[in-house]
């Protein structure tokens, strides 16, 4: 049996509906309206041991819900959910001790003592020994640079300091799963690098993952399996890789010309895809649908009118996929076409 | 056990840091103290009233005081903060019981309120010139009954709080609630004062357990089987609102929503 299992997981939210203005406030105190509003619809998931799935969607998509639901805060409409054996809003104390959670906009410090206190009372909360509790810390401290963070208070840490410390009070028992809701949320470039490789290592160690995000870096930096929800619903759920070959359809090259040429020229010779003059007069970029042709098509294309001085083929970016999602463009799956082959692979960088 | 008593010491410790905030409410605590002493005293300079001479009322006021200065320093508001700003997710991914928790934490102020209380009275007695003291057997049936007011008042502070999973407000529902436990509890005026349509509810409510049986017992008024049975009704009431917490809870759960991440 998987780690996680969940079928057909539903959470309902009532929401007030109010007429706009004060008028409207009033008349909903008399004739109270509400709309259902359906957070998560009928999610299955299944995640084994060691897996590190990113859980992505626009904002409301139905995530933090999905992640409540699954830590056992909220409990399901319908549908089921099982996480290593206990169903979480149950047995939220015996599921409890089988997960590690973080939010990143939440702390779950003692805000008014030093990180020391909040991690002596998780050390007392999950019963770990002496020796356990210090190894951890040292373990613990490698990674995450613990040991000046200990004696501060936790509302004088920086937001990079309190994630450093929200990380290691959700990972101080070892649990054998881990939800990380934005992990990353406003932290800089090195901050993030440095949860990123955290949450590697931790991967290394076999511990599951589990991360919603809005930040494509954390996805592509961390886990190899993918799950994209919008409105509630699933619409993708593979490895990593396979996303890009199914959603990542469309191919950029840039081409530095060996003399100025006009599009129009170039356009005509590559009907079916799009041609765009660059900055400088011998620079176009030609945007491609790479099932229906292949980068050597259009270098072949392009070297018929032009020498081509030097080009550069964009690696297809889980952020186009992801941001199509956003946009509520990719609502159906397409299925991969026979353009693509090895021959093309090979040729992604040119 | 342990992680119940980390809890106390950590909610103890987070008091103690803030140390102008705690002076402050016991400074304003003592002024409300010192100016119901004044009132009445000058009320019963005339003779007594409802069966209260000066001594009596003076130990009644520290009573009806030191009841409500229990709970306050952990203060219903941090409880609430905590489901309305939706750190109560945080708290259910933890493997303890969530109101023995909050209980816990609601304990870990009692350190200063024991301190606070025991300034207020030896004031009095400095001041005022002595307290009424019961002898044993009332002394030990007003110390049972002033236990119990500890997690008599956090049972009735936590389901208060509870409302704040369907108002998604505290502020309504606290005034409610601070108006008839003062009114109804007898610290604001001894119940034997109350018109009869006032006293009628507040002998059924469970809020005189947590002023009028403490002072009951120390001023002797209850003795015997009747002491007994207040404080019987007490316990009963600790039991039934903390189970009855246990019920609203798991409601509250299903109500619960938790926005923004």
């Amino acid at each position: 049996m998987s780690l996680v299992e969940a079928q057909g997981l539903t959470k309902i939210f009532r929401r007030p509906e109010k007429d706009p203005g004060l008028r409207g406030s009033l008349k909903h105190l008399v004739q109270r309206r509400f709309k259902e509003f359906r957070a998560v619809d009928g999610i299955d998931l299944s995640i084994e041991a060691g897996e590190s799935v990113a859980y992505v969607g626009p904002n409301g998509a139905g995530k933090s819900t999905t992640i409540k639901l699954l830590t056992g805060i909220l409990v399901p409409t319908s549908g089921t959910v099982r996480v290593a054996g206990a169903e979480p809003h149950t047995d939220r104390m015996v599921n409890a001790r089988n997960i590690g959670v973080l939010f990143g906009q939440r702390t779950q410090l003692w805000w008014d003592l030093p990180v020391r206190e909040s991690l002596a009372l998780l050390r007392d909360m999950y019963d770990l020994s002496p020796a356990f509790y210090k190894q951890r810390l040292e373990r613990l401290d490698d990674v995450l640079g613990l040991a000046d963070l200990l004696p501060v208070v936790a509302r004088k840490l920086s937001l990079g300091q309190r994630m450093r410390a929200d990380l290691a009070a959700a990972l101080l028992h070892q649990p054998k799963i881990v939800y990380l809701d934005e992990p990353t949320i406003g932290l800089d470039i090195s901050v993030k690098d440095r949860v990123r490789q955290f949450l590697r290592e931790l991967r290394q160690d076999g511990t599951t993952l589990m991360l919603t995000t809005h930040d494509l870096g954390d996805i592509e930096d961390v886990c190899e399996r993918i799950v994209i929800i919008d409105e509630g619903r699933k619409i993708f759920d593979g490895p990593l890789a396979q996303m890009k070959d199914r959603f990542a359809r469309v191919r950029r090259m840039r081409l530095q010309l060996a003399e100025p040429t006009p599009v129009e020229k170039l356009a005509e010779r590559l009907p079916d895809v799009e041609v765009v003059a660059g900055d400088a007069p011998t620079e176009v970029t030609v945007t491609f649908d790479r099932f229906t042709h292949t980068a050597g098509q259009i270098i072949a294309g392009v070297l018929d009118v032009v020498e081509v001085g030097e080009l550069h083929l964009d690696e297809p970016a889980i952020e186009d996929v992801v941001r199509k999602v956003y946009a509520g463009e990719l609502l159906r799956i397409p299925e991969p076409g026979p353009a693509r082959d090895a021959a093309e692979r090979s040729g992604e960088r040119a | 056990m342990r992680p119940y008593w980390g809890l106390l010491r950590m909610s103890t410790r987070r008091i103690l840091t803030y140390r102008l905030n705690s002076l402050i409410l016991w400074i304003g605590g003592a002024t409300f103290l010192a100016g119901s002493l004044a009132v009445w005293h000058a009320l019963l300079s005339q003779g007594e009233i409802g069966g209260y001479d000066w001594d009596q009322m003076k130990a009644y006021l520290l009573i009806g005081w030191a009841t409500g200065a229990i709970g306050s320093a952990y203060g219903d508001w941090w409880m609430a903060g905590r489901i309305l700003e939706g750190h109560v997710a945080t708290d259910l991914t933890k493997p303890l019981d969530y109101q023995w928790a909050r209980f816990s934490e609601h304990m870990g102020g009692l350190a200063t309120e024991f301190i606070a209380i025991t300034i207020a009275a030896t004031a009095i007695v400095t001041f005022t010139g002595g307290l009424v003291v019961p002898g044993p057997a009332q002394a030990l049936l007003f110390a049972a009954s002033f236990l119990l007011v500890a997690p008599l008042k956090f049972a009735i502070a936590y389901i208060t709080t509870m409302a704040c999973f369907w108002t998604q407000n505290f502020m309504g529902v606290s005034w409610a609630k601070d108006a008839i436990v003062t009114l109804f509890s007898g610290a604001l005026i001894p119940l034997a004062l109350l018109p009869a349509w006032l006293a009628g509810p507040a002998a059924v409510l469970p809020f005189a357990s947590i002023t009028a049986t403490p002072a009951a017992l120390y001023l002797g008024q209850a003795t015997g089987w009747e002491a007994l049975r207040l404080l019987a009704v007490q316990a009963a009431w600790v039991l039934v609102l903390w189970w009855g917490a246990r019920l609203v809870f798991r409601r509250a759960l299903r109500a619960l929503t938790v926005h923004g991440g």
